[in-house]
């Protein structure tokens, strides 16, 4: 296997631009409108570029795919900046299979695509299909779900903690080989995972035998979304081998740069930090903040 | 000696019965033994990945053969009554989602087992266990803002813009519409922060559903003489996902209560507290917990129920109190098909 690359230190948050705010539902619902346009957040990814953002996270969200194009027109940041997708973008399956339930939505996902055809996933008879095979069922959702992104450097790709969370709690140790072994094939990029789990997670992987995983999850000195607790996920992450991508290093707006990057430069095995920007003054401020505390950015 | 763990099943396998099922193999002193949905697909999908857990067709036979401890029950919600009904005849605990039925009268097969039985019982009210409602209700019952005045609710989520398909469509399983599917935490919420209801009045509007109401208006009053009304819709734009406030006045001030923050504003020093605003979010409230799948109000939920089990404080959302929440969606249905009326909760099923 080949040695993995490391992950940008500073990486590019897409909650703004995809109406997500964990502190205020009304403040995300604004943004979201604002960022309806693609080349405003373009505008926001130049300049968080330009100012030392070396990657970009971005939900499979349906929005994703018109600035992913924007991305690949724009020379300097398609070879400059790379791209972490997650997936799947959860909110969508959720309200849709309220709907139509779970299997109809993947089924509603594959129709259209080539992969359909290559499944025997024809409409008629296609749920006894879909068990026949289900490895093959999900490598095709993350196929059409990645395909956006093809034309851009991804880096790594992240499994969304409703996922990992969900087979970490079941004990499925089957999930993740299958996740670790198909990223790589499907997307040529490493398999990564986020959890509000981490010492779980951490411990399973290394009972499991797994490689060094690269892991995005909270931290933040206010121990906002750490589990059990922020004493219990300090440990962990240095305890084990591991690359964190912190998230939510702000608490959700909720501390101070500058005593937040103060906080997360103490901590061990913290490769990287996801900053969520939505205008260009808040760039500064943040990027300095973790430049001055992060010694790798 | 520790007791051996809790041997836990799951009926009915759709995102929530992932969850408990999640939760109730994680969580300390439980483990997940057995699982049951009708559909083979998604029974063999499971299996596929987790060989060591039994799966069935029929809970029936499940219970028979597997004889759990607990069952959380995750099917449509005209099969809750029956099928908990039967688990607790079978000796199990039983978690149920909400609502707990369609019509009050359904629970009484329930409630008959419960009285040869006793089991603990839990409905999945799980916004109760959101930091900023709970704080929320804290203030409230503290008596912080005197005598209270004014309540106005609502809940909104932009879900449906074109007629919906699936099971919570069809009222003949669900039981109505957005009332009664995600406005049941709404005026569970109520009924736990204000008391019992002695009145509703209530409009109900067809946006986008043939059979069921996508916009609901309800009007009550509390028993404590609190009057105040909820809004609610699944069909509102802006709200990417369900999006509940809660706004009460008292004689002393106000509270605010959303999913991020809880805001308290006082007219003069009440309590060792100024007089002004003060502020509470998210991060301020956040406790960890043991293991978090999907948030953390679903795991100090399931904790409460196998607290309970073990003997600990007894369960605050259980059959009674979502009996209670029933009563208050049945008036409500009453008094809209009566294009308004005053409808006192109970008096009719």
């Amino acid at each position: 296997m080949s040695v993995p690359r490391p992950v940008a230190p500073i990486v590019l948050g897409h909650n703004a631009f995809f109406g997500v705010d964990h502190l205020s539902a009304q403040r995300g619902g604004e943004r979201e409108a604002y960022f309806s346009d693609p080349s405003r957040v373009l505008e926001i990814v130049e300049a968080a570029h330009a100012a030392g953002a070396g990657g970009m996270m971005m939900s499979t969200h349906e929005r994703a795919v018109p600035i992913c194009d924007l991305i690949a027109r724009s020379g300097r940041l398609r070879d400059g900046l790379r791209i972490y997708p997650l997936l799947p973008y959860a909110q969508k399956y959720v309200t849709r299979s309220n709907e139509v339930g779970m299997i109809n939505v993947v089924l509603e996902m594959l129709s259209g695509t080539s992969l359909m055809g290559k499944l025997n996933l024809l409409w008629q008879g296609s749920k006894a299909a879909f068990t026949k095979d289900v490895n093959a069922v999900i490598s095709a959702v993350m196929q059409v779900e990645l395909k956006p992104f093809r034309q851009l450097d991804t880096h790594a790709v992240f499994l969304h903690d409703t996922l990992t969370d969900l087979a970490l709690a079941l004990g499925l140790r089957d999930v993740f080989e299958f996740y670790l072994t198909e990223i790589p094939r499907v997307a040529d990029a490493e398999a990564a995972f986020t959890t509000k789990n981490l010492p779980h997670f951490l411990a399973a992987f290394s009972e499991w035998g797994f490689p060094r995983p690269l892991v995005m999850t909270h931290f933040n000195r206010a121990g906002y979304h750490m589990n059990p607790d922020r004493v219990q996920c300090e440990q962990a992450v240095a305890a084990h081998p591991v690359s964190v991508l912190a998230m939510g290093s702000l608490a959700s707006g909720y501390l101070q740069p500058d005593e937040a990057y103060a906080y997360l430069g103490r901590i061990p095995n913290i490769d990287g930090v996801v900053v969520g920007v939505s205008r260009r003054s808040h760039i500064d401020e943040t990027f300095a903040a973790i430049k001055k505390h992060m010694s790798r950015a | 000696m520790t007791a051996p763990p809790l041997r836990a099943a799951v009926v009915g396998m759709g995102k929530l019965g992932l969850l408990h099922a999640g939760l109730f193999n994680v969580l300390p002193g439980t483990r997940l033994v057995a699982l049951a949905d009708t559909s083979d697909q998604m029974l063999r999908a499971v299996q596929s990945k987790a060989a060591d857990i039994d799966t069935f067709n029929d809970y029936r036979e499940l219970l028979r053969q597997v004889r759990p401890d607990l069952v959380a029950i995750a099917t449509p919600t005209s099969s809750h009554c029956v099928i908990a009904a039967e688990c607790v005849a079978a000796g199990a605990h039983v978690f149920i989602e909400k609502p707990l039925c369609l019509r009050p009268a359904d629970a009484e097969p329930l409630l008959g087992a419960l009285r040869d039985t006793p089991r603990v019982t839990m409905v999945g009210y799980m916004t109760r266990f959101l930091e900023t409602f709970r704080k929320g209700k804290e203030l409230i019952e503290s008596g912080v803002l005197g005598r209270l005045q004014l309540l106005r609710s609502t809940m909104y989520v932009a879900q449906l813009f074109r007629a919906g398909k699936g099971w919570r469509y069809d009222p003949a399983v669900s039981g109505g519409g957005v009332l009664m599917t995600q406005n049941s935490h709404l005026i569970d919420m109520l009924l736990w922060m204000f008391g019992r209801v002695d009145l509703v009045s209530a409009h109900t509007s067809h946006l986008y559903s043939q059979d069921v109401e996508d916009h609901a208006h309800v009007f009550f009053q509390f028993a404590s003489g609190l009057r105040g009304f909820l809004d609610a819709s699944w069909s509102a734009r802006h709200y990417r996902t369900p999006t509940m406030a809660i706004h009460v006045q008292g004689e002393a001030g106000t509270v605010d209560v959303t999913d991020d923050r809880v805001a308290l504003f006082l007219t003069e020093d009440r309590q060792g507290m100024a007089a002004g605003w003060h502020e509470w979010r998210k991060p301020d409230l956040y406790r960890g917990v043991p293991f978090d799948v999907g948030g953390s109000h679903y795991t100090l939920q399931a904790v409460q129920f196998l607290d309970a089990i073990r003997g600990g404080a007894a369960v605050e959302s259980d059959v009674h109190s979502a009996l209670d929440v029933q009563r208050v969606i049945s008036a409500a249905y009453d008094s809209a098909a009566r294009r308004g009326a005053p409808v006192v909760p109970g008096a009719t099923s």
